[in-house]
């Protein structure tokens, strides 16, 4: 399988405080690629160098077969085809519509075609009624839900997610969850990379699984093997005590 | 929506720059019909004066007077600089230097007005008996001195500030001994003759005023408690001049206008205008540009015997005899 | 200047137009500086922005006095002749919005939530989309920024009467006519034309509030 993300010895320091070291990995195409790890393990991080919003201290970034870093001159091509969800819902102070057009509306679309797929797009998720309204105005859940709409409606070809449906309700969560699942239904050649530290959810939606610790990435393995037999021990620890969270 | 409204603020906007630039387009043009700056106290425009006299000048020569009305010190910078054409002002020191360093061209007499001293109406100092100005100073200043009296001073440079120090002078204080004066009971204010005034009302302090301000903060009842308590001394005369900037120095200026202006002024119309000015029931300002109006002030004073020997223009018979000012009768006109 | 034959009308309109280009000049130099100043990393910010603070404090009359000698006849652009003219006020008045604009300026765009900057980055925004996006979520704080301008160079006079002069039917706005007749004893009709400011103010300040009370949707 083609390789859609890969990072080379990437290590990150915030004023001298590490919070990576030396994290090498590949997510291929057809991904849903799972990151876990306690709260503070450099998980945000890793995501944050993947989007090109933080330079690594140390290391490379590769993406779709190409070095790519933050400075460079197609760093803005190259994040405008991947979609980032954060765990705070971060809506602009407009409507629930010029939200989700935002996207669109940066990219340089017209706005009759905005508009179509705004529309469109806002039925299926069940806000189209609310369209006009602040969408500062939203409940939590409606707004993670525009937020996950409005970073994939221009149909990037890779998908983070950091945290994205923690402290939402299990309706809501649900509802997140099978977005996702349409999205990578929607083309096989896309990838998912998910931050969390929620075990059921990584077991529910992983094929595969990293776990970090101290900023360090300890193992990574497929869905079935992390979980039933796991090489290490801080895994098996984590895994073992996934009641915690 | 945001259209709309952008589309008003935008509207808004427009309107603003586009309504100044045409009204500052037409007030442009409007300075193309003659027009003169004149730099001058606020005692003669607050007083009235000016607003009284000036339309009938204007009719005449179908032009503007601007008048910019500041403080004798600022008046005569304005003039220095060349950003007025003629200078109505009260402050001989200075004006005499402002003609001799050649920012002036002529300096001459229009008009005085007198100063008298105001205080509390009780007068606990007896002022009131004081032999001239300089004895109802030493007065304050002995009551004051220790702790029994209060005098409020412009201490602004202006003509009534320069006046106050003359009569200081007379006792011997120079200006930098004034300055050091315990604030105990000398009070520098740095204010204009009107604040000064309500200042003393409010401090039950004595204070040199012009008359005009006096009896019109009077007719306000705004100053209840103070009297004049000493006035007459011709020591006390306020003497104003007309000055037009001198045109060698700035081309710019309207010289042809700021002398029609002067002349105009010491016309007989227009001294006959300047005397027949009441305010407050009394005459203000008394003319005295010609020996006949001095005459009409039926005293002469030092001030009005004063000669201005800081003409500078060739071509005004005054300039070649400065002293026909004080002559009993006026040889050319 | 157009006259309308009633001198308070004149008096109030000047002062609305002298305030309302200078506000309006001030807010088109110091929002796009603030915004520089705010979003760009650069060294020598914290005292740049002390800088832009302290002359929050610039005296009006410091302001009138510098343009004085600017286009006084003696000074370097004298030959314009714009001195004692509604121009002149205007370009001092400009100078005190300035600072005052950049600085509510920097203030609203820093506080726009670090996550919003984050988020409009990683949707695609380019650098340029991004300014303008942080610049609408501030909106209400450069509203603000534009009515405190506003604010200061209605109510002053220091200025005003410096550069403008204080010319009957010329450069009369409403602080120095109120100062005018306070210096006369006409105390209470100095009162009336505070009112007149008052309620002058006012209505800009509604139609400012109407502007950044609606959420830009």
């Amino acid at each position: 399988m083609k390789t859609a993300i890969a990072l080379e010895d990437v290590s990150k320091k915030y004023n001298g405080v590490v919070a990576l070291k030396g994290a090498s990995f590949a997510v291929s195409k057809g991904e849903v690629f799972g990151i876990v790890g306690p709260s503070g393990a450099g998980k945000s991080t890793i995501l944050r160098i993947m989007d090109l919003l933080e330079a690594p201290t140390k290391g490379r970034l590769l993406i779709d077969g190409q070095y790519v870093a933050q400075t460079d001159a197609r760093a803005e091509t190259v994040r405008r085809n991947i979609g980032m969800v954060l765990q705070k819902p971060v809506v602009l102070n407009r409507s629930v519509a010029n939200n989700l057009g935002y996207s669109l509306m940066i990219r340089g679309w017209d706005e009759h075609r905005i508009a179509e797929v705004v529309d469109a797009e806002l039925k299926r998720l069940g806000l189209h009624g609310r369209r006009r309204t602040n969408a500062r105005n939203l409940s939590g859940g409606e707004m993670q839900r525009l937020c996950f709409a409005r970073a994939t409606v221009h149909a990037p070809s890779m998908l983070l997610l950091d945290e994205f449906a923690a402290n939402l309700d299990p309706a809501n969560v649900s509802l997140l969850e099978n977005q996702v699942q349409e999205y990578m239904r929607e083309d096989g050649n896309r990838t998912v990379v998910i931050v969390t530290h929620n075990m059921f959810q990584a077991k529910r939606m992983c094929t595969r699984i990293a776990l970090i610790w101290d900023g360090e990435i300890v193992e990574i393995a497929d869905r079935k093997k992390f979980f039933e037999n796991p090489e290490d021990a801080r895994t098996a620890a984590f895994v073992s005590g996934e009641s915690v969270y | 929506m945001k259209g709309i409204w952008i589309a008003f603020a935008t509207v808004i906007a427009a309107g603003i720059v586009v309504g100044g630039t045409v009204s500052y387009a037409l007030m442009t043009r409007d300075e193309e019909v003659k027009s003169i700056r004149l730099a001058t106290t606020t005692s003669t425009y607050d007083s009235g004066l000016l607003d009284y006299i000036l339309p009938v000048f204007e009719d005449e020569h179908n032009c503007d007077v601007d008048v910019i009305a500041v403080g004798s010190g600022q008046a005569i910078e304005l003039g220095k600089n060349g950003d007025v054409d003629v200078l109505l002002v009260h402050s001989p020191a200075a004006e005499k230097d402002f003609v001799a360093t050649g920012y002036g061209e002529s300096r001459t007499l229009v008009m005085y007005n007198n100063f008298v001293i105001v205080g509390p109406s009780e007068d606990p100092l007896v002022t009131e008996n004081a032999k001239n100005a300089s004895d109802a100073f030493q007065r304050i200043y002995d009551n004051g001195t220790v702790g029994m009296a209060k005098f409020v001073s412009r201490a602004d440079n202006s003509g009534t500030h320069s006046k106050e120090l003359t009569i200081w002078s007379t006792l011997g204080y120079s200006k930098t001994q004034v300055a050091a004066f315990s604030s105990s009971w000398y009070i520098q204010s740095g204010q204009g003759m009107g604040a000064v005034l309500d200042m003393c009302e409010e401090l039950d302090a004595y204070t040199l005023s012009d008359d005009a301000t006096y009896y019109q903060r009077m007719d306000e009842n705004i100053i209840p408690h103070l009297n004049m308590t000493y006035s007459g001394d011709s020591a006390l005369f306020n003497q104003y001049s007309v000055i037009p900037v001198n045109s060698t120095m700035h081309k710019h200026v309207n010289h042809t206008l700021a002398l029609a202006f002067k002349e105009w002024l010491v016309s007989e119309a227009g001294q006959d205008l300047i005397a027949s000015y009441e305010k407050y029931g009394h005459q203000l300002f008394f003319p005295n540009a010609t020996p006949q109006t001095v005459s009409v002030a039926s005293s002469v004073t030092s001030e009005m015997m004063e000669v201005d020997r800081s003409v500078t223009r060739v071509s005004s018979p005054r300039a070649i005899f400065p002293w026909m000012d004080v002559l009993p009768f006026h040889p050319v006109r | 200047m157009v006259s309308t034959g009633n001198e308070l009308l004149d008096v109030t309109l000047l002062s609305l137009y002298v305030s309302g280009m200078a506000t309006i000049l001030g807010s088109a130099i110091g929002i796009p500086l603030g915004a520089l100043i705010g979003l760009k990393e650069f060294g020598g910010k914290g005292a740049v922005k002390t800088l832009t603070y302290t002359l929050y404090g610039f005296p009006p009359v410091l302001s009138g006095l510098v343009v004085y000698y600017m286009f006084s006849r003696a000074g370097p652009l004298g030959d314009l002749g714009i001195l004692f003219t509604p121009t002149a006020m205007i370009i001092a008045e400009t100078f005190l919005v300035i600072p005052l604009v950049t600085g509510i300026t920097i203030t609203s765009v820093v506080e726009v939530d670090r996550s919003i900057k984050d988020t409009v980055k990683a949707l695609g925004a380019s650098p340029s989309q991004s300014i303008i996006t942080v610049m609408r979520e501030a909106w209400v704080g450069l509203v603000m920024a534009c009515m405190i301008g506003f604010g200061r160079v209605i109510a002053e006079v220091g200025a005003a009467y410096l550069v403008g002069g204080n010319i009957d039917g010329e450069t009369r706005v409403l602080t120095t006519a109120i100062m005018l007749e306070t210096r006369m004893g006409h105390f209470e009709w100095a009162m009336s034309l505070g009112i007149v400011l008052l309620s002058v103010a006012l209505m800009v300040f509604l139609f400012l509030r109407l502007l950044q009370e609606r959420e830009m949707l």
